[in-house]
């Protein structure tokens, strides 16, 4: 039985944009700085240090090892990286801490997304043999998820221009941002386009940004935080990798991360959802069972900010953020990764 | 199963699959001053309020205090500095490689700066007398050759756009204890 008592008691995001002038460090630097500031802690305290990211997008091997300078690695620190987003590096520290012999752990997740080709750096995650030598890039595969929900009878393209519409007028309150405004369903199903049935507004926007999280356990959690956002639950599960071997149109891999992670379907006050692509909040709103009315990315999601690689912890700091600042008592954020909602992690987290 | 009845060895498959990849950034504001002061002759850095480590190029902040740098920390340093390590590498025809004779591959502690200015060419002395501890100075290219071609915001990259090679000054050899914790 995982402990419960681990929670978020400081974070720091950095504003998304299109194109950062600075180094993914120098992102990196002010974010962890801050983060360890809103906690309290001094850096040197950090009983162990873990990051996401991606030596693909940064366009050099080895490219996160210059991350951890944001950190400070020395005197020499007790670290590890995932290739992952940010979230699965939560959940590497959250195992960390179960062993119990530290107290608190720092995590991060970057990406600049600007310098290459989205659609040729993602193809290069599938697999060598059948996929990747096609070139199939991420906007493809999701146009194909999106026929298939619209085949299954399961949704319209309205549907998504509702999800497009409600997550921009919701990211209007997101100084982190990077799209937002207020759009109306009609004049967006009259744009053409980028891969049928999706649409420009469909897709996430390219962004740079970068993400930081402090975890502290027990009584050190209630010394750093006035009110800490208690992780109760976190899981992932993880799918077939051929898109073409599961259905697309559901996420039977978010439904089992949620129920492992203790989510019993009671209510919830906040959802951030990685809903990359606008049909993908329709299949995982599905997946977790929620309700019309349940709140969903009120950040405006990642149709309005998708720093890849920190999008997924994005989404656990803005549940912890309510959650902390006392707007939620109980919420739910999920990551994913892979293609079309291959992998995904639930993290449900608790205010006292 | 007989040996007879063995299948014979199957071949191997074998598919190509060649990837290029395609990325394209501006400098940082930093890099784009360091690189404008080497096309001007000029090796600078910033300097940690804190430390006072020296890092070439500036990197914004101090890995070590994980303070921030900006352009008010930005320092000159020489372009003169010593031998702290070195290779000679004896090329192997791979893809990608141009060198097709013996060539040095040494780390420079330039004065003034705390680390090494790695993969620089030693010339103007037989190969096998390069030597820890060896003075030399930069040979700069012509002004009108030097580019910014290979500096890059990856943590990473050259000074070969701007600099031959570096050359023995003549000096006496620098005292070990100054750059041996430069040595690896």
């Amino acid at each position: 039985m995982p402990a419960t008592d681990i929670a978020v008691v400081g974070y720091a995001q950095t504003r998304s944009v299109r194109r950062a002038r600075e180094s993914e460090v120098q992102l990196l630097v002010p974010t962890v700085a801050t983060a360890l500031e809103r906690a309290g802690l001094d850096r040197r305290e950090v009983g162990f240090t873990c990051a996401g990211s991606c030596d693909y997008l940064t366009g050099g091997p080895f490219a996160f090892v210059s991350n951890l300078e944001a950190a400070g690695a020395w005197p020499p620190i007790s670290e590890s990286h995932v290739e992952m987003d940010g979230a699965w590096a939560l959940y590497e520290a959250w195992v960390r801490l179960q062993h119990g012999d530290i107290d608190t752990a720092l995590v991060f997740g970057s990406g600049k997304s600007s310098p290459s080709d989205p659609a040729e750096v993602w193809a290069q995650q599938l697999d060598p043999y059948y996929l990747a030598p096609l070139g199939v890039d991420p906007v493809s595969l999701a146009g194909l998820q999106a026929r298939a929900l619209i085949d299954a009878g399961k949704a319209t393209e309205r549907d998504f221009a509702e999800v497009v519409a409600r997550s921009r007028r919701a990211a209007k309150d997101n100084a982190n941002a990077q799209v937002s405004g207020d759009v109306d369903v009609d004049p967006l199903l009259q744009e053409p386009y980028v891969r049928a049935p999706l649409r420009r507004a469909d897709l996430p926007p390219i962004s740079d940004g970068a993400v930081a999280v402090v975890l502290a356990r027990g009584d050190r959690a209630r010394a750093l935080s006035k009110r800490p956002a208690w992780i109760r639950g976190l899981d992932h599960r993880i799918e077939v990798h051929q898109p073409g071997m599961r259905d697309l149109t559901v996420s039977s891999s978010t439904t089992l991360a949620a129920r492992k992670a203790g989510y019993d379907g009671g209510p919830l006050d906040v959802v951030e959802l990685s809903a990359t692509f606008s049909p993908q909040e329709l299949i995982l709103r599905d997946a977790l069972g929620l309700g019309a009315d349940a709140v969903v990315n009120p950040s405006g999601g990642p149709l309005a900010a998708n720093p890849v690689m920190a999008t997924g912890l994005v989404r656990i700091v803005e549940v912890a953020q309510r959650i902390s600042e006392g707007g939620a008592r109980r919420g739910l954020a999920h990551a994913t990764g892979g293609q079309v909602l291959q992998h995904n992690l639930v993290c449900l987290m608790e205010g006292d | 199963m007989t040996t007879s009845e063995q299948a014979a060895p199957k071949e191997n498959l074998v598919m190509e699959h060649l990837v290029s990849l395609h990325y394209s950034e501006e400098l940082t504001p930093i890099l784009e001053r360091y690189v404008d002061a080497l096309i001007d002759g000029r090796i600078v850095g910033h300097k940690c309020p804190q430390c006072s480590r020296v890092y070439v190029p500036g990197k914004g902040y101090c890995p070590i205090c994980v303070v921030p740098t900006s352009e008010k920390d930005e320092v000159e340093v020489s372009d003169h500095g010593t031998v702290t390590g070195f290779t000679i590498i004896t090329p192997v025809a791979y893809y990608g490689q141009e060198e097709t004779e013996p060539f040095v591959y040494a780390s420079v502690l330039l004065d003034g700066a705390s680390g090494n200015l790695g993969g620089q060419d030693v010339v103007g002395i037989p190969r096998d007398q390069v030597h820890s501890g060896l003075r030399v100075r930069a040979i700069w290219k012509p002004k009108d050759q030097r580019t910014g071609e290979g500096v890059s915001n990856r943590g990473w990259g050259s000074v070969a756009s701007v600099i031959d090679a570096f050359e023995p000054t003549g000096e006496p050899d620098m005292e070990r204890s100054k750059y041996e914790e430069h040595i690896f």
